[in-house]
Parts: C-alpha cells; structure tokens; sequence
C-alpha cells in the first residue's frame, strides 16, 4: 500500500497552493505600493490599463490556453461589458456598480449564446464561428445607433464613485485600487477554477476529447463552463474601462485590440494565467517606453515577441522558469 | 441476465458498411474476445457501443437493461461502461494523478472528492505505476505506462464492462505478459470485459467467448478453440488454400 503521506497530497505534482498563495500576495503587495513610486496621474493611468489588459487576457487564457477554444470574440465580450455599463447607467439610470457586475453577467450570456454553435466544431471553425459573432454584435451596435450612438459611441458614461471621493482626483488612486482590486478577484477565480476538478477537465478535453467524453466528461457542460468563466471579469473589465474612460466606442471590437491581448496571452505562454498578466504588464510598458518610435513601435514589439517565442516557445513564464532553474542550480551546486 | 445485447446493429459511411447487421450477447464476468483482420470493424463497434464519437445508424444496444444508443458518450461512461483507445491516450497536460482523478470523479460523479483521490490513488497502484509517477506529467511517460495510465483511468472509474481496444499493439513482448496478468487481475475485481485484439494468441489466453468480424459482419462466434478452427476464419486471416496440384 502506498505512503498513507503520500495519499494526503492533494495535487502531486503542482505548486501547493500554500506556496501560491504566498507568492500571489507577494505580487499583489508589490502591485499595491506602485502608486508611491509612480504618483503621477499619467503613470497611473498606464497601470490602470495594464491591470484591465491584464484582466482581459488572463481570462482568454482560461478559454484559448487552458481549453484550447480558439475564441476569437473574446473581445467581443470585453465590448459587451462596455456596451452593457454604458446602456445599463446611461439609459437605464442603475447604479454603476449595479451596472459593473450586471455588465459582467451580460457578458457572461453572450458568451454561453456564443457556445452553442460551437459545442461540435473545432479549430478553424470555431475561430470563424467566433469572429464572426465578433462582427455581428459590432453591427448590431452600429445598427442600434438611437441606442449606441452608432458608430459615434457613447460619451458622458456615469463614472464609479466611492462616497464622496473624486475617482480622478489624487491621480486617479481611486481608479487604481478599483481596478487592482479587479485583477486580484479576476486572477484568484481563475486560478482557483484551473486548479479545480473543473480546471483539470477543461485541460482534459483540450488534450483529448473523445478520450475525456469517456471518462464521463460532458463536453457540453464544461464547454459551457470554461466560455462562461472567461467572460464574467472580461465584461466586467469592459465596464470598468467604459467607467473609466467614460465613454464607449466600437473600436473595443477591432481587430487592433484583439491583436495587442492575443499578443499579451501568447507572449506569457498559454496556459498559466500568470503569464498573460506578466506579458500585460510588459507589452503595455514596453509600448509605453518606445512611444518616441512612432511607426516602428509595433514593429519592433512584433519582432521581440518573435524573437521571446522562438527561444522559449512557453513564452515569459517558460523564460522566467529557465531563469529561475538556472539560478538555484547554481546555487546548490557545491563549490 | 446478460450485461450488454448488441442486437442488428449497423454504421455506414457512405457507401462504406462498416459494421453491418452485427449481434451478440456478453455475459456478465467475463472476458470477451473480439478479432478480425484490419478494417474489420471492431474499432467502429466500440465506438458504436460507447457513442464516442458517434452511435449506430440502427439497432438496439443494451447495457445493463438500459437502451444506451443515442445517449451521449459520457452518459453512457457513467452507466458504467468504460473504454480504452487502440491507441496509448493520455490528458498531457495533466499529471498522472490528475488524469486518473478525471476518470475516478467524473466517472462516478455522486462519489465524494475525498473518496475519488482514494480510487485515483489505488486505480494508479492497482496498474503497477509507481508512486513517484504520481506527480509527473503523462506526456513524459513510456507508451506501456500510458497503456497502463489509460487503464488506470477508466478502472477508477468502477465501471461494470471494460472494453479494450488493442492493448497489446505497440508492446514488447515482455510488456504483452504484463497486460495479459493485469486484464486478468481487472477481470478478477468482477468487471466484465471486452477485448479487441490483432494477436490471435493474445485473445485465445484470455477470452472465453470469441466474436470474429469480417467487413463488418459476424464471421464467427462462440468457443475461442472452435472458432479459431472455422475454415472462413482462417481463410479472412490467411486467405485461401491452394488447391492441390
């Protein structure tokens, strides 16, 4: 009979969640003291868009690198947030914090209308299933004009408040807490999801389908879940970023933003959850820093996110990996 | 009672019949034989039987007094019915433990979390997989410790009939003799199983029933010894003899 110790582990194998959760408070605190280093409001403001990129593609990550769905209306979800929040403050008069979370709701059923056409395609199919639900519900809003504005947008959107503070006064502190707060609920659901029986299915039916069908798994249910999952913090991202910027337009549907956050899930490597945060963090900075380039900007980007996936294919967390393995053997080696 | 009834069933790919009017009984505990020369049918049949990926275009199957075509594929795993690939499968992204706790938890979904670790745990020892494979990647295996995984997963499962597509292709013969004493020991847990395999002494060791299949329709059925002898099966293996000059 086996070690009755060894029966007590949990997840052989993986992180104790002890460990992660030590590490995850480590970065939060760290996250958290950035505004004493960057107490200027335009600094600020690129960190709050770093939180919400980060947001949205860690939640891709759920579907596309944990589920191997290749939705490409992910941003799609990320504009019905938008949408949502603007429609449900501005004409409906709710809350905006009401209109937060209903938003994340909202998205959260586009995205399980999304999945049943779906549930029996796969690969390229999907991604034209997806795209072109993308397509359609940019449309609709363009079409909805006396609703949406069109392809006007929708502008004066009711910002968040928190009793009587200024969100934007003391360099947008307010907003930065908001949306840090947003990112450490969005990356703890997702890892508590992956980590979970759930979690373990998800991969089961990325790795194999059929093979995952015969051990039980319905593939209609956990679909449903893992597209689901990805886009409750997604809309609700949305909502913050239309709170935020208080306004709406439907550039959140092109193809240019969807490119910037794919980048930023395949960059961090698939799969991890931390990565696309990391590669959040480094694609916006790094855009940011090579503002002086003008036109060269995307494409030096493009060439050094070549340059990372051609080393390490697992992209920053498998160079982060390496990095980290080549220090502590070199710190256990004897003299 | 039998366990599982497979009555007139039939699959068609176009003009393809590749199973055609097929029909047999198993019988609760034990070991089932199924061969056929390549392209027989016998993979499509598990199929057929599983719903995974897709169920028969006619007849009736019945598990376990249940009617189960046209169920989905993982309803029918719950009722019990568990199925190896011909080829070694695994979850590679999953460690080993987690591969077998897929099969032990959502194979017997009412069943505590607690108590599905302890299945996972046994299924994987019950294999001969060691206790340091617990922690370790399934892509990083052998493919005689998928094969074994892949048991693994489905015995966590507690299912009433296993059936096991090829288990022995791609195995060194010393490897063979390990799976013919684990499908032993399987059977010996009280689950019923059924076996496709190429190797004719392979299936002749273990199978007390043996069904031959030949473009999809029964060739033979019944004693193992006496079908193996059946002229029409030796001549779908071997072909025809050569008439004396």
């Amino acid at each position: 009979m086996m070690d009755p110790i060894k029966r007590n582990v949990r997840a052989p194998g993986r992180t104790p969640w002890q460990r992660e959760a030590a590490g995850f408070m480590l970065g939060f605190a760290v996250l958290a003291l950035l505004p004493f280093v960057f107490a200027d409001s335009y600094s600020r403001h690129i960190l709050i868009m770093a939180f919400i990129y980060a947001i949205v593609a860690s939640n891709w990550d759920l579907s596309l690198g944990y589920g191997g769905v290749f939705n490409f209306g992910h941003l799609a979800l990320f504009g019905i947030g938008v949408y949502a929040y603007a429609l449900l403050t501005k004409l409906a008069g709710l809350d905006p914090w009401l209109a937060l979370v209903a938003s994340g709701v909202v998205a959260t059923l586009a995205a399980v209308i999304v999945t049943i056409p779906i549930l029996r395609l796969k690969g390229i199919y999907i991604i034209l299933v997806t795209f072109g639900f993308a397509q359609l519900v940019m449309q609709v809003i363009i079409s909805q004009s006396e609703l949406t504005g069109g392809t006007q947008g929708i502008v004066r959107i009711p910002g968040l408040y928190l009793f009587d503070h200024n969100m934007v006064r003391d360099a947008k502190i307010g907003y930065f807490g908001i949306a840090l707060g947003l990112l450490a609920a969005s990356t703890i659901f997702l890892r508590m999801l992956v980590r979970s029986r759930t979690g373990a299915s998800i991969v089961a039916l990325r790795d194999n389908e059929e093979y995952a069908i015969s051990r039980g798994v319905s593939l209609v249910r956990q679909r449903l879940i893992t597209l689901a999952a990805s886009a409750f913090f997604t809309g609700i991202a949305g909502a913050f970023y239309a709170a935020y910027q208080r306004n709406a337009s439907i550039d959140v549907f092109g193809m240019s933003l969807a490119t910037i956050v794919l980048s930023m899930v395949l960059l961090g490597g698939t799969g991890t959850i931390y990565g696309a945060i990391i590669a959040s963090f480094v694609l916006t900075f790094f855009g940011e820093a090579m503002a002086d380039f003008g036109a060269w900007r995307p494409m030096i980007t493009a060439v050094l996110i070549i340059v990372v996936m051609l080393v390490y294919p697992s992209g920053l967390v498998g160079m982060i990996q390496a990095a980290w393995a080549g220090l502590t053997g070199r710190l256990k080696r004897p003299a | 009672m039998a366990l599982l009834q497979v009555e007139g069933v039939c699959k068609a790919f176009g003009s393809l019949k590749a199973v055609d009017e097929v029909s047999f009984t198993v019988a609760p505990g034990e070991i089932f034989g199924v061969a056929g020369p390549n392209g027989s049918g016998k993979s499509t049949l598990f199929n057929l039987i599983t719903g995974i990926p897709f169920g028969p275009d006619r007849g009736r199957i019945v598990f376990d007094g249940i009617d189960i075509q046209g169920r989905p594929g993982h309803a029918i795993a719950r009722l019990g019915l568990a199925r190896t690939f011909q080829r070694e499968t695994s979850f590679d992204g999953l460690t080993v433990f987690e591969n077998v706790l897929i099969g032990s938890s959502y194979g017997k979904p009412d069943r505590p979390a607690a108590k599905a670790r302890d299945a996972a745990a046994e299924a994987i020892e019950f294999v001969g997989l060691s206790a340091q494979s617990f922690g370790r990647l399934a892509g990083e295996l052998s493919v005689f410790d998928r094969k074994c995984l892949m048991l693994a997963t489905a015995i966590a499962m507690e299912p009433r009939m296993l059936l096991l597509d090829e288990p022995a292709s791609s195995l060194t013969r010393p490897e063979i003799e390990t799976s013919i004493g684990l499908i032993r020991r399987t059977a010996a847990r009280g689950i019923t199983i059924v076996l496709i395999e190429h190797v004719l002494t392979f299936l002749m060791s273990l199978s007390q029933h043996l069904l031959v299949l030949n473009q999809g329709r029964v060739l033979a059925a019944g004693d193992p010894a006496a079908v193996i002898a059946d002229e029409r099966v030796v001549e779908a293996y071997l072909g025809t003899r050569r008439a004396a000059a």
